[in-house]
């Protein structure tokens, strides 16, 4: 029974990960009907900046984080003004999933050079992550309770932001309705600004946090950002709420898959997933069919 | 006061011209109509006022202001406020958040008395108010796409086709709640292909055919007898 | 000169139409570049492997110039057959000790199979998703061949045997720079021709837009699959080349990285040209050779000029060079020529209307086609019925009109007969061919042809194009022939073009045949869009508001053009209008939709004295 419960805490723990990105994608589709592939490398730039600061320059923990999420907002908010917004203009996807692939390359790039192609493992102060308390048979690991309460922290502002703030409210009627919403007053360019960063936040915390739970490699999101497009596949991509509860879904589907199926299967596990999905319910598990286009 | 005033007014969409040099005022108060069958551009007109589109020469002025190319959010601060063709309220929202989306960037009292407005006409929509918008009826729909102008305190309404997809009873009710709703102070201009119902709530009316003004008058002259109006709509006489 | 009136001039020949024939201009041009490079691959081998993965670059650029630069499918994942084609390589070489001859076959067949797999979801799902879907394949796939030890070798990889060709043994370097330029001389040559021929054409329609491309019969699903294996297959075939460059392959080097580097070049080079393909190819193997110094910002200067580029220049440094050529041309070029007549379609001799060309003899008819039984049809979205229970008979060859208020169910009923609304009820007989719940190239093939409300025109493609596009149903030949060009290949497509010149020139449209639609006045779009729906020789015509947006005069010329062609095939015409002044001209019957239901139905006088119709249209 217990081992049921560690291997259940575990898909959590990864859960979180891929919930988080998943809405991190989630919220820039929705209002803006962009898939932003370079979300992981975004959120990794992030990871990499706070604990680069706090281990190899000596700044403290705490002032790291800060500084890493402020750079991250002004950095989203550059690319959003000078690549994005031009291209939406146009009205055309193509060039926009282009230029957040080529982003994608640039960023990567950059931290390439930064910081080396070498995996290495960030601390965190006072060895947190080193904590393990021993309940029972079951095993639990400190900085994966830091990891669950920063996830609902998270999840909680996001929810209060987009529920209970006027802006907010404009990103639903946005993602609703665009012209509606213009008609309403609600100005596109804000909300596309505010939506980006706040995106970026939500993946630059799951960079900050999951650092130090996989090894910190130049491109340590990508297999994260990989699982949370499968967990917002498995939202139908349209839902916050659907985003999140895939990303959990996943997280609790890989721990058992390892257990018990052969290595070669768990890996394939997300794109079978994907195909599955996309096949039988493309809208995802969690929404209604959208009625059909009209031509 | 000066009102709403067109001027040349020429649109199109990419290549496809659709109005070709339209003059139309409204005075300040008063309310037009804009009459003719479907596909003659009145909502491309309508959509120009409210900054969806983009003229491609000529000028629209409010109150003395040049207000084309302007964006439709700058356009509800000054009081220019649209209520789209087939409603387009947002069904996922519930309806109290569709009318809160109305008073967007505006002062938290104004909702207050707009929401007490509303529900006073549309009690349903109180019932209803936490309710995804989506699940009310088309009739319920259209009180809550007037409800959010309400809320929207506009000065100059433009309204666009509201009989569509309705019964003809209810459209007659939403005709006869405009003139309570909206103070002598509000400047409407109403797209209808029902010129019957038109005439009978405003002063004077334009008849648009393929992107052309082919008709403008007093609404009284034809009230008694729209079905005169016919030929200038359609382009054959039958009589 | 000749006595007989029917003898004439082609359409084709007086707008001088070049014929479709076995070689161009391209040809040479490739040829003459290979063959250089060939004679002076030895005198370079010290580049050999730089010069060599260009190639293998170049191969994979055209491979993905047939699934995202003709069939539009953004694919992340394709490099996955890159590694099937090394490792097949890779075992094929040591275990079965066999060479080239059974390398290159296999690495294809099971790459192109692997492709049709990969490019399954295509079907399902929209490009978005599918680009996330091929994202995960290549994620996924590396994992897999990591894992699948046996086959790859995991984590070392895999070494590569002998380069052989049956039995004969060859030394690497320059002959293997050679044996490369070989492969990519065949690969640009076939997907050349698949860019000529009707899958290409096919391709590039469902690109620019798939509902128009289904309705003119093209069997879009079947094409989206085979682009994935076109474009797999040629793939391997790099992968084949890879491996014999480096010796060696390892798992992790084909992964997400690698996919999304090829797409990049390509775009960065230009996604619609072989040209494109090797530009950037060049571009992203060449860079780092040149700026030795700087070679670590190698990935940094990709992105930043992909990202320049996309704001820029969309169709990448081909477009960019060829934008920059047009202005030579314009400002240098131009003015020394006095006149330029390219556009002169020289007049006809003898005043023969097309219609009665031998090139249109196929089209003609007798007997009276297009007897449409609509029976209950009704189509509900969300609770509301746009179109209820309306039932309607039109007999053969005749031309009706059907009018309605706004939202009344016209557009709804007419894309219910078409297949291009879901969920519709009801039953559609055309000509006793029951239709129901077929898919709609079906419905186009077996005789429903159809123009659009908002003109689906594919905004790529030339006037001409699209006529050809309407004729795909009349051009025999199977698609293997195709991508080798063989003789009945060309013969049939020139009867296609004789065929599409003779019905521009019906719909007055000859003298733009080579312009592209996105650059034609609104007028001249629509009669394209009705090209299109009547070079599929159907029996009924329905034609979506084919006067929206046109003055009435433009209008009514248009339609008496439709009319013509309609008598000479006996087909009939369907016709949903808001302008009910040309409604009234040119129907011999009009029907009046209200609220998803008939409210009227008979001759235009009829119907346009009901008082029901007027207080419908005015209100009362």
């Amino acid at each position: 029974m217990t081992e049921y419960i560690q291997l259940a805490w575990q898909g959590l723990v990864s859960g979180f990960a891929y919930a988080l990105i998943g809405l991190a994608l989630v919220m820039v589709f929705k209002t803006a009907r962009i898939l932003n592939f370079a979300a992981g490398t975004m959120a990794g730039v992030t990871g990499f900046l706070a604990h680069w600061w706090a281990a190899d320059q000596g700044m403290p923990f705490g002032v790291a984080i800060v500084f890493a999420m402020i750079l991250t907002a002004a950095g989203t908010y550059v690319i959003e003004r000078l690549t994005v917004r031009p291209l939406v203009k146009l009205g055309d996807f193509l060039p926009i999933v282009i230029m957040t692939l080529g982003i994608e390359v640039l960023l990567a790039n950059v931290s390439l050079l930064w910081w080396g192609g070498t995996a290495r493992r960030y601390r965190v102060p006072g060895d947190i992550d080193r904590i393990n308390w021993i309940i029972g048979d079951f095993r639990l690991n400190a900085w994966h309770v830091v990891v669950a309460a920063t996830t609902f922290v998270t999840l909680s502002i996001v929810g209060y932001i987009i529920n209970q703030t006027e802006l907010g409210l404009g990103m639903k009627a946005f993602a609703e309705d665009q012209d509606a919403a213009k008609l309403m007053g609600v100005k596109e360019s804000t909300v596309s600004i505010y939506t980006w960063v706040l995106s970026a936040l939500v993946g630059g915390v799951t960079g900050i946090v999951f650092a130090p739970v996989l090894f910190l490699q130049q491109d340590y999101m990508n297999i994260i950002f990989i699982k949370g497009f499968v967990a917002a596949i498995l939202g139908g991509f349209l839902s916050l709420s659907g985003g999140v509860a895939g990303g959990l879904l996943l997280g609790e589907l890989e721990a058992f898959t390892i257990k018990w199926a052969p290595r070669e299967i768990a890996a394939a596990l997300p794109v079978v997933i994907v195909f599955i999905i996309l096949l039988i319910r493309p809208h995802g598990l969690f929404t209604r069919a959208k009625q059909h286009e009209r031509v | 006061m000066s009102g709403l005033e067109i001027k040349d007014l020429k649109v199109g969409y990419k290549r496809n011209q659709v109005i070709h040099g339209l003059n139309l005022h409204v005075n300040h108060g008063e309310r037009v109509a804009l009459l003719g069958a479907n596909g003659a551009g009145k909502s491309t007109v309508l959509k120009t006022i409210s900054g969806l589109l983009t003229p491609t020469e000529g000028s629209i002025t409010w109150k003395d202001d040049e207000i084309h190319g302007n964006n439709p959010a700058s356009l509800v601060e000054k009081g220019v406020v649209q209520v789209p063709e087939g409603r387009r309220i947002f069904p996922g929202l519930n309806v109290e958040e569709n009318l809160r989306v109305a008073n967007y960037g505006k002062s938290p009292d104004l909702l207050e008395v707009g929401l007490e407005t509303a529900y006073k006409k549309f009690p349903i929509l109180e019932e209803r108010r936490k309710q995804p918008a989506g699940l009310l009826s088309g009739g319920q729909q259209q009180m809550l796409s007037l409800s959010r102008a309400i809320v929207a305190q506009p000065k100059l309404l433009l309204i666009d086709e509201m009989s569509l997809g309705l019964a003809p009873l209810l459209v007659k009710d939403f005709y006869e709640q405009l003139e309570d709703l909206f103070s002598n102070d509000v400047t409407l201009l109403i797209v209808e292909q029902n010129a019957g119902l038109a005439l009978k709530y405003c002063s004077r009316f334009y008849v648009l055919r393929n992107g052309d003004l082919v008709l403008e008058g007093d609404a009284a002259d034809y009230k008694d007898d729209p079905t005169s109006l016919q030929s200038a709509y359609l382009g054959v006489d039958t009589k | 000169m000749s006595e007989t009136t029917n003898k004439r001039q082609s359409a084709l020949e007086r707008a001088g139409i070049p014929q479709p024939s076995f070689l161009k201009k391209n040809h040479y041009i490739g040829l003459v570049g290979i063959v250089l490079m060939y004679l002076l691959a030895g005198t370079f081998s010290s580049y050999s492997q730089t010069i060599n993965m260009t190639i293998i670059y170049a191969i994979i650029g055209a491979s993905l110039i047939v699934v995202f630069g003709l069939a539009g499918q953004l694919t992340l994942g394709h490099t996955i057959f890159v590694a099937c084609g090394v490792f097949l390589s890779a075992n094929i070489t040591t275990a079965w000790g066999r060479g080239l001859e059974t390398e290159l076959p296999i690495a294809f067949a099971v790459a192109f199979v692997l492709g049709m797999i990969v490019g399954f979801p295509s079907l399902r799902v929209n490009e978005l998703y599918l680009a996330l879907a091929t994202f995960a394949v290549a994620f996924v796939g590396v994992q897999i061949l990591f894992e699948w030890k046996e086959f790859t070798g995991g984590g070392s990889g895999k070494g590569i045997g002998d380069l052989e060709f049956f039995g004969r043994e060859f030394s690497r370097g320059p002959t293997l720079v050679r044996i490369g330029l070989v492969i990519l001389l065949f690969s640009f040559w076939v997907v050349g021709n698949i860019q000529d021929g009707r899958t290409g054409r096919s391709m590039n329609a469902l690109r620019t837009s798939e509902t128009a491309a289904r309705a003119a019969g093209i069997p879009v699903a079947w094409l989206k699959i085979l682009c994935f294996g076109i474009g797999g297959g040629l793939a391997g075939w790099a992968g084949v080349l890879y491996i014999h460059t480096l010796r060696y392959g390892i798992p992790e080097n084909f992964g997400v990285n690698l996919s999304i580097i090829v797409v990049l070049a390509l775009i960065i080079g230009g996604k619609h040209r072989l040209m494109g393909a090797v530009l950037g190819a060049v571009f992203v193997r060449w860079l780092p050779e040149i700026l030795r110094s700087v070679q670590e910002y190698e990935g940094v200067i990709y992105g930043g000029v992909l990202v320049i580029l996309t704001l820029w220049s969309p169709d990448g440094l081909v477009g960019m060079f060829e934008r920059l050529g047009g202005h030579i041309k314009r400002l240098a070029i131009d003015p020394l020529l006095s006149k330029n007549g390219e556009k002169a379609v020289s007049e006809q001799t003898n005043v023969v209307s097309p219609l009665s060309s031998n090139h249109l003899e196929s089209f003609s008819s007798d007997q009276l086609r297009g007897a449409l039984q609509i029976k209950n049809a009704s189509v509900a979205f969300g609770g509301v019925k746009a179109v209820d229970d309306v039932s309607f008979e039109i007999p053969a060859g005749a031309v009706t009109g059907l009018i309605g208020s706004n939202g009344a169910g016209k557009t709804t009923l007419f894309n219910a007969v078409t297949g291009h609304v879901k969920g519709a009820t009801g039953q559609f007989i055309l000509d006793d061919q029951d239709l129901t719940g077929k898919p709609i190239h079906i419905r186009s093939l077996r005789g429903m042809g159809r123009t659009f409300q908002n003109l689906n025109l594919h905004d790529d493609l030339t006037v001409l194009e699209h006529a050809l596009l309407g004729l795909d149903r009349n051009i025999k030949y199977n698609r293997v022939s195709e991508s080798f060009r063989l003789p009945w290949v060309i013969r049939e497509e020139k009867k296609a073009h004789f065929v599409a010149a003779e019905i521009l020139e019906h719909m007055d449209l000859l003298e733009y045949w080579n312009d592209k639609v996105e650059d034609l006045p609104y007028g001249l779009q629509k009669r394209v869009d009705v090209v299109r729906a009547l070079a599929t020789n159907p029996s009924i015509l329905l034609l979506d508001e084919p006067a929206a947006g046109l003055p009435t005069a433009e209008a009514l010329e248009m339609m008496k053009k439709v009319k013509e062609f309609a008598q000479y095939t006996s087909a009939g015409v369907l016709i949903i209008e808001h302008n009910v002044e040309l409604v009234a001209d040119v129907s011999e019957r009009v029907i009046v939709l209200d609220t998803g239901a008939i409210l009227a139905d008979g001759s235009p006088e009829e119907v346009m004295k009901d008082e029901q119709v007027i207080a419908a249209y005015l209100g009362t």
